[in-house]
């Protein structure tokens, strides 16, 4: 490959990272010239960062397909949604943390720089379609991810998350390399073409199929699936609780992609993905996508605090999420489907799940009671009703009813599903679906119905950005559920995914 | 000519099985972060095997370099990766006074409880309930 093909409207292809790169740098420099009382508006530059790189990734979405730097990204539809949705997690993280962080006492720049570089990260994980420019995107997102997760250093649980995150995801990168390595050694490359290049010649096939059951197992580490799960209820339970929202929409979001990206441009052909006698990548991607389902939601109804049902819901959507990208396996339109299904999926479950836990983290106050003790949520009706009213409505889209974000992505994922005739897949999606019901109402009921404890605490003062993005986040999910046509079409282009 | 490659690769093998058997049943932290290293180290020797030793045939220099390149990201990124790991591991040395992996047990599941025993009421709550 010659060296000339680095130039300048390759480059300009990565503005949405490079932006966020460029923010993050800006954040960690005016840190140092600041005093703590002029910090305020660090999270309003993180915020502005964020917009800018959405609006880039925003002119992206029309674009046709078009390799970078002689096929070491790419740019297309399906990167720029991806990318929109980071920067939307972004933003909303950036507008929640500056309250949270108040409240905690430890408002510095570094957490919105370490989120910006997350972000960056994530979307270059999106666009990457080589395996080590993969995993460098992927380290990128980690390294920041386990520091935001320490961030507030000086409580236990925190350094406890990000040591147990630390290590279960370095394990899980060191196994994507080394699949990684013999994904080179078969193909002589680690590009993605020349993967599929290799499969497609049908040599050295054992190496390859090692080759992807790593790479596979590393991106299903990330993705929290289960059997690879046990990190993340430990995590997005000691993380401080925007980071666990971050964590939950971002790192899975761009992961998926990451793993759509792989499965579907590298072990595509149909010999691999659905084998000759069904012994194909679809098979285990349905299994790991139906065990998720199940004990993601099984698991999540014995939990007694709110953050860690959450935890434990992040799986069983994981698991939703599995199911779009196992019926990909069937190649043309199903592709398509899927990857429209899974890109709506994340959307939706972005928005849900990052108002979830600003709820969870509106009612945390410093050295207030730790965050086992679920009382704060008995008769919040009656003393905040505006936040009961969004929590709600929260819960009702990540239990998948009408009319919210929630329902809609899973309707998506089900009918792509059935329209290839797996009908196992989207049974026991939904029976999971049901079980699922009876944690999220309880949190509702428990909102609405129970009388408030005399002694409750007074919960923190929301300061108007944490509001604002409530009100935003709940107003996505409203939306998206009511009007999906006119977002199911913005997945659309999406959908082009190189095959 | 016989190559080497196969004693290199199975040699990455053995490295990878190690430190993942070391991740897995290591205690101490650090022995954990020394196991995570040396899994990297598999990849990259199979990395640079494959590049001396080329599998596919025809494979060009540009190709064969690009394995030798890839060793080298990884080193960098295995570097920022310890760096980041010591850290958090001094953040908790500081807060917990040990660096034991299974004594970090602050975040775990439930044990799971059908019948909730009542908490027995101190004598003295107890008494000074009763003058009221």
């Amino acid at each position: 490959m010659p060296v000339g093909t680095y130039n300048w409207q390759d480059m300009a292809a990565l503005a949405p990272a490079i932006i966020l790169v460029v923010g993050g740098c800006t954040l960690l420099l005016t840190e140092v010239a600041l005093k703590s009382a002029g910090r305020g508006y660090q999270a309003g530059l993180s915020v502005f960062f964020a917009v800018i790189a959405g609006l880039a990734a925003f002119s992206q979405l029309a674009s046709p397909g078009r390799s970078l730097f002689g096929g070491f990204a790419r740019l297309d539809a399906f990167g720029a949604a991806t990318a929109l949705i980071i920067c939307l997690a972004l933003a909303l993280t950036s507008l929640v943390g500056q309250s949270f962080l108040r409240e905690q006492a430890s408002e510095r720049g570094e957490f919105h720089a370490l989120a910006q570089f997350a972000a960056a990260g994530m979307i270059l994980l999106a666009d990457a379609t080589d395996l080590i420019m993969l995993f460098i995107a992927l380290e990128v997102m980690s390294l920041a991810t386990y520091a935001l997760t320490a961030y507030l250093r000086s409580s236990a649980r925190p350094a406890e998350a990000a040591l147990k995150y630390f290590v279960l995801g370095s394990f899980s990168s060191a196994v994507l390399l080394y699949g990684t390595a013999l994904a080179y050694g078969a193909a002589g490359s680690t590009k993605l073409a020349d993967i599929a290049a290799a499969v497609g010649s049908g040599a050295h096939t054992p190496l390859l199929i090692a080759a992807l059951a790593l790479v596979g197992a590393g991106f299903l580490f990330k993705v929290a699936a289960v059997p690879f799960h046990m990190w993340a209820p430990d995590v997005y339970q000691g993380a401080p609780t925007p980071v666990t929202g971050f964590m939950a929409a971002g790192v899975k979001t761009a992961a998926f992609a990451a793993l759509l990206r792989t499965l579907y441009e590298a072990f595509g052909q149909r010999a691999l993905a659905l084998g000759a006698h069904g012994h194909g990548w679809y098979v285990a991607v349905a299994w790991a996508a139906i065990l998720t389902m199940v004990f993601g939601n099984l698991l999540a109804i014995v939990q007694r605090s709110v953050k860690r049902m959450l935890a434990y819901s992040s799986i069983a959507h994981a698991g939703y999420v599995l199911v779009a990208v196992a019926v990909g396996a069937f190649g043309g339109e199903a592709r398509a489907a899927a990857t429209q299904a899974a890109i709506y999926y994340l959307l939706a479950y972005t928005v849900t799940v990052i108002g979830a836990f600003t709820v969870v983290a509106a009612l945390e106050k410093r050295g207030g009671p730790e965050i086992d003790d679920d009382t704060r949520y008995d008769g919040l009706a009656q003393r905040d009703p505006a936040l009961a009213f969004v929590m709600a409505v929260f819960m009702i889209s990540l239990a998948g009813i009408p009319p919210t974000a929630g329902f809609v992505a899973k309707l998506f994922v089900f009918r792509a599903a059935l329209d290839v005739g797996a009908v196992g897949l989207a049974v026991v999606g939904v029976l999971s679906a049901v079980a699922g019901l009876y944690y999220y109402l309880r949190v509702v009921v428990v909102m609405y119905m129970k009388p408030a404890p005399e002694s409750a605490p007074a919960a923190p003062r929301r300061m108007v950005s944490m509001s604002f993005g409530l009100a935003l986040a709940a107003i996505a999910v409203l939306a998206l559920g009511i009007a999906p046509h006119s977002l199911h079409q913005f997945a659309h282009p999406a959908a082009l995914l190189n095959p | 000519m016989p190559t080497l490659l196969t004693e290199y690769l199975i040699l990455a093998a053995i490295l990878f099985v190690i430190g993942g058997v070391g991740v897995v049943v290591r205690r101490n932290a650090i022995t954990v972060l020394m196991s995570i290293e040396l899994m990297l180290n598999a990849a990259n020797l199979t990395f640079v095997a494959f590049s001396r030793f080329p599998l596919v045939a025809g494979m060009t220099v540009q190709h064969a370099m690009r394995g030798q390149a890839a060793a080298f990201f990884v080193i960098a990124t295995a570097a920022a990766e310890a760096a980041v790991g010591l850290a958090i591991l001094i953040a908790v040395f500081r807060r917990r006074e040990t660096t034991h992996v299974d004594e970090l047990t602050l975040l775990r599941d439930p044990e799971p409880v059908f019948e909730r025993e009542p908490e027995p009421v101190p004598v003295a709550v107890h008494a000074s309930l009763e003058t009221h």
